[in-house]
């Protein structure tokens, strides 16, 4: 991570007109590359320790279905511990064109929803938390407590009304109910989230780049959202995951076969009266981590970046 | 394009009571009525977009619950049905268990319930009571050939709404992989009382290995508690949609599991609650952790399979040691019902006559809904059921002259009822309350969950 | 001037609005709202009707199946004598209580801990992330059990030390321990948001306290938390609000009955099993409406205390 943060940016591209001498930014030192001392090598070496321990801990239980999903079915609930006798990849190869599908295709419908979801909410929610964290208009409080009291109600009792108004429109068993939704900003969670970012920001840039002569837009598109990087990739990871994940909305729109996502997919192993195929179900929840995973390792990335990296004040 | 969609029978009622009923709050709430409004003039202009064409091919939508086993076996009976009536198309919708009733709610509070609906016992009155399932006597279905205590299952005061999908009986399943381990042999179920059941179940618990018990506990659902009731003279629900018992009765019933449980003959309390939420799979009779176990026949088969060897199928022990008291009954597994705002009734039964009656959906469908009900079709597939279904038949065969008489069926609100009984054995199970006290707060819970 | 004097002095800066701001902001409000158009749109469109239509109907008795029929007060009066609603609600503010504080501050401490520069770190935040990515699949069921059931780990363990376990989700009196446990472990989501707030944090001044002779508890205190402070306040808000609605992990975990004996009956579970399960939708919203407002008092509470302790740079 030092190399990153060598590579920054100077600060008059941002602070230029400020009026307070402020004391000149420093780069965040370069820990890797100092000689440490023999107490903090041990120091480090116990933290890498607890770390690992801790982190161990936290990942067992995932640990012990990716080696369940590599057993025979009828091994997965006599064993508890992680140690594989044999690989058995035939759970992946069944699992994966068990369904009507191969398992493929609803990763595929998941891809779709997730796209347009994330998309939604980066450029909605980005714009609403602009106003709200930096303009002054009428029913200002009003409008944000409205917005706050929409996280507020248990979304069991908003269902069947939201389903009539869907339905009417002919949505239901398209991605439209899915999506639209994200792209008109109701998931005021991640309103809010930018606000409380973008309320950060030190306003003193905003003035300044108001003083040259710039608009709203500009400084929302130029310094705002460049800035609010690391809550934009927050954005767009939980955005992934949660979609992703969701069950209840794919349930119910959803209807046909071919429409499902991969949670609704995964619910087809699961048979509460019957036999359950759990080498399948692992095999294929271990798959449709696969992607979540990969986006977080790369998304990662950029919740680094930031006001850290630029420096500022 | 109405704010709420009305099944028929409502629609005529409201008409001899004009709607006002529901109309002067929303004058009262000024915010509400305006919000509902918009609400309503938004359903109003997507309303007309579900038409069909006259002469085109009819396309109906069919749902189950069920895994991936039954959603190959459906989709193929449904090929073939679809062969045969070209003008006919048939969409699948299907989900796990849980899911499927929270959207089959919607869809129907949405006016937009599929044609052909997979039906459960449980529900079934919930839903014909409120006009959402269509009399399906009024329309083409054979019906002569089913078996009678299935068909008249899905009878009630709103016609028949259901044709039994399958046949299915209590059971306690044996497994004899267990009993040969400690050495106990099998009962003679057509001789046992409760007091063998006990007897073989704690010699087993005795001399098994730690872990293993020698029966699972009933009270999780509301099969054995209907059989009790029904070998002591008493029923579930009456056929005006009562409870047919006393609070005494299920504290007794609660009394003979605790002592079961006091004995060790079944599972400790933490075991029992951990045992419901369990899959079938993982249940204490397919890991040979318990030596018998209640279950429905149908579920026999997959239940051998889990277990990995042979299971035995057994009548429920009685009071008396006569087979004929055991109280049983069939049951339909599932129905085959129809939305009673279908657009194409015709068809709808048509195809649900396919499913109940030809021998083509039958040798597609097996036994994986239970045993057919309907006699002729049960026999022409029966050299194609694997051993384990084969052995179910014998067994539904085998009871027919003993069995009670049907049981009423479950009144509206029924569908909570298994909930309250588990949730008060468990009570019982970990000494928070007496059976008695049990007895009379499940009694007076369930009460009210059937008359509101 | 220290840097922490100075940091102070900036947090506590919210200066009035100049007679120029003041005409520079009449100006902001159409500019506002063409940034807020999509919000509003979504509001009125999808989100506003529903709710108010969900107010309404909590006023009726309502089966789903049937049109609903104006009841007046009945259903709130209906829960005032609810028993299994009064110990819902008993569970439910448990678990917020508990729960909330205990993973935030797991997640903050990882957060912290994953901050400081070290090695290996993408793959820790990663390890720790994991097991938030399973959200509410079912095989989180099957996990929990492995670990927390009589058989489970937890008890193999145990028995080495010649102790024998309760069945810890099956226990009555230990499975909404248990509850909390897993949502404590699924600290993830607020860990990023931590780490993300973490690097909004200036490095400068961090090396400006260290020219000063801060210790790190001092920089924690004076830097750290005062910066962080408008993260840390989304989090406790978002956290109490969806940990007050929190219904997947006990359906999964409890098989959607909220047992044994109603020990993980939370508030919108028991609200999922009257709307959904027994066909009172009424009853349903008019719970959802109770949740609301208690929620909604929280969430007041929250901001007005927030002056105390929250410090924006605006």
């Amino acid at each position: 991570m030092t190399t990153k943060l060598e590579t920054l940016p100077t600060p008059e591209t941002a602070g230029a007109g400020k009026p307070t001498n402020r004391r000149k930014p420093k780069v965040r030192e370069s820990r890797g590359t100092l000689a440490f001392s023999k107490a903090q090598r041990s120091k480090a070496l116990m933290k890498h320790a607890i770390l690992i321990l801790a982190g161990g801990l936290m990942i067992y239980p995932l640990l012990w279905m990716v080696v369940s999903s590599l057993r025979p079915n009828e091994l997965i609930f006599r064993e508890p511990g992680l140690w594989l006798n044999s690989l058995e990849m035939s759970n992946y190869t069944s699992g994966w064109s068990a369904l009507t599908h191969p398992f493929g295709h609803y990763m595929i419908n998941s891809a779709i929803v997730v796209i347009g979801s994330i998309l939604g909410n980066l450029i909605s929610c980005s714009m609403a938390a602009y106003a709200f964290a930096r303009l002054q208009f009428t029913a200002k409080k009003l409008l944000f407590g409205i917005m706050l009291l929409t996280i507020m109600l248990p979304f069991h009792v908003v269902i069947v009304p939201q389903y009539i108004l869907f339905s009417q429109i002919g949505w239901v068993n398209t991605f439209w109910p899915l999506i639209v939704p994200k792209l008109l900003a109701t998931e005021a969670f991640f309103v809010f989230l930018m606000v409380q970012f973008i309320r950060g920001i030190p306003r003193e840039l905003d003035e300044a780049a108001r003083i040259d002569g710039a608009g709203h837009p500009r400084i929302f598109l130029r310094l705002i959202l460049p800035l609010m990087v690391p809550a934009l990739a927050t954005t767009t990871i939980f955005t992934f995951i949660w979609t992703w994940n969701d069950f209840f909305g794919a349930l119910i729109y959803l209807t046909d076969p071919d429409m499902f996502t991969v949670p609704v997919a995964l619910r087809a192993f699961v048979d509460s009266q019957s036999a359950t195929s759990w080498g399948s179900l692992f095999a294929m929840s271990i798959v449709s981590l696969l992607p979540v995973f990969l986006v977080f390792l790369f998304g990662q990335r950029f919740l680094i970046k930031g006001i850290a990296t630029t420096g500022i004040k | 394009m109405p704010l709420f969609s009305r099944p028929a029978s409502a629609a005529k009622q409201s008409a001899e009571t004009p709607t006002t009923g529901s109309r002067r709050p929303l004058r009262k709430t000024g915010l509400v009525a305006a919000a509902a409004a918009v609400v309503m003039a938004l359903s109003a202009c997507g309303g007309g977009a579900a038409s069909e064409s006259a002469d085109g091919p009819v396309e109906l939508r069919f749902s189950w619950w069920g895994g991936d086993k039954r959603a190959q076996l459906t989709q193929e009976a449904i090929k073939q049905f679809e062969a045969e009536n070209p003008n006919i198309k048939i969409k699948p919708e299907f989900g796990d268990w849980s899911g499927y009733w929270d959207k089959l709610a919607t869809q129907v509070a949405a006016n937009d319930a599929p044609d052909i609906i997979q039906m459960d016992e449980k529900y079934i009155t919930e839903y014909s009571s409120r006009g959402a399932l269509l009399d399906l006597s009024k329309y083409e279905i054979d019906t002569s050939k089913l078996d009678e205590a299935a068909l008249n299952a899905g009878k009630s005061e709103d016609g028949l709404t259901g044709i039994a999908a399958g046949i299915n009986a209590a059971t306690i399943l044996a497994n004899p992989k267990v009993f040969e381990a400690a050495g106990v042999p099998l009962p003679d179920d057509s001789t046992w009382t409760w007091q063998d059941f006990e007897r073989i179940a704690t010699e087993i618990t005795a001399k098994s290995p730690q872990g293993t018990y020698g029966a699972a506990a009933y009270g999780t659902d509301e099969a054995s508690l209907g059989v009790w009731l029904r070998q002591n003279g008493k029923s579930l629900y009456t056929s005006d949609g009562k409870l047919g018992f006393e609070p005494s009765d299920i504290a007794d019933w609660w009394a003979f599991l605790k002592q079961l449980s006091e004995k060790k003959a079944v599972p400790s309390a933490s075991e029992v609650v951990e045992a419901e939420a369990a899959p079938l799979d993982q249940s204490g009779l397919a890991t040979g952790k318990n030596g018998m176990a209640f279950w429905w026949s149908n579920q026999a088969p997959a239940l051998e399979k889990a277990s990995g060897g042979d299971l035995k199928i057994l009548r429920f022990p009685t009071k008396t040691g006569k087979a004929d008291d055991a109280g049983l009954w069939y049951k339909a597994s599932q129905f085959w019902s129809a939305s009673s705002r279908t657009k194409h009734p015709e068809e709808t039964a048509k195809f649900i006559d396919f499913l109940a009656n030809d021998v083509k959906a039958g040798e597609t469908l097996l036994a994986d809904r239970g045993v057919y009900p309907n006699s002729d079709v049960r026999a022409a597939i029966e050299p194609k059921l694997t051993p384990a279904d084969v052995k179910v038949v014998k067994f539904i065969d085998q009871i027919k002259d003993e069995l009670g008489e049907a049981p009423a069926p479950p009144p509206k609100g029924a569908g909570s009822i298994q909930e309250i009984i588990k949730r008060y054995t468990s009570e019982v199970l970990f000494e928070r309350l007496s059976t008695e006290e049990a007895g009379k707060k499940a009694h007076d819970e369930m009460k009210s969950a059937i008359s509101s | 001037m220290s840097a922490i004097s100075e940091l102070s002095s900036i947090s506590r800066k919210k200066g009035k609005a100049t007679p120029e701001e003041k005409k520079a902001n009449s100006r902001d409000n159409k500019a506002a709202y063409i940034f807020l158009l999509p919000w509003l749109v979504g509001l009125i469109a999808i989100t506003i009707g529903p709710m108010l239509m969900s107010l309404y109907l909590s006023f009726t008795d309502y089966n789903l199946l049937q049109p609903p029929e104006w009841v007046g007060l009945e259903n709130f009066t209906r829960m005032l004598t609810d028993a299994r609603l009064h110990n819902s609600l008993g569970v439910t503010f448990t678990y917020v209580f508990i729960g909330v504080p205990l993973q935030l501050a797991v997640a903050l401490l990882i957060a912290l801990v994953l901050d400081k520069g070290m090695r290996g770190l993408p793959f820790y935040r990663s390890v720790f992330y994991l097991p938030s990515l399973l959200g509410g699949s079912v095989a989180v069921a099957i996990l929990w059990k492995q670990i927390f059931g009589t058989t489970g780990l937890v008890n193999q363990v145990l028995a080495m030390f010649g102790i024998q376990g309760p069945g810890w989700i099956s226990d009555p009196s230990t499975a909404l321990g248990s509850i909390i446990l897993l949502h404590v472990w699924t600290f993830g989501a607020p860990m990023i948001i931590f780490l993300a707030g973490l690097r909004q944090i200036p490095t400068m001044y961090y090396e400006a306290a260290k020219v000063d002779g801060a210790t790190t508890l001092q920089q924690f205190w004076r830097i750290t938390m005062p910066m962080l402070s408008p993260i840390i306040f989304f989090n406790l808000v978002l956290q109490i609000i969806g940990s007050f609605q929190s219904f997947t992990q006990a359906f999964i975990v409890s098989g959607g009955n909220g047992g044994p004996s109603d020990s993980t009956m939370f508030f919108t579970l028991y609200l999922y099993q009257k709307g959904f399960g027994q066909f009172d939708m009424g009853y349903a919203s008019a719970m959802a409406w109770l949740l609301l407002v208690i929620i909604g008092i929280f969430t007041a509470i929250n901001f007005i205390a927030s002056k105390y302790w929250v410090f924006y740079d605006d």
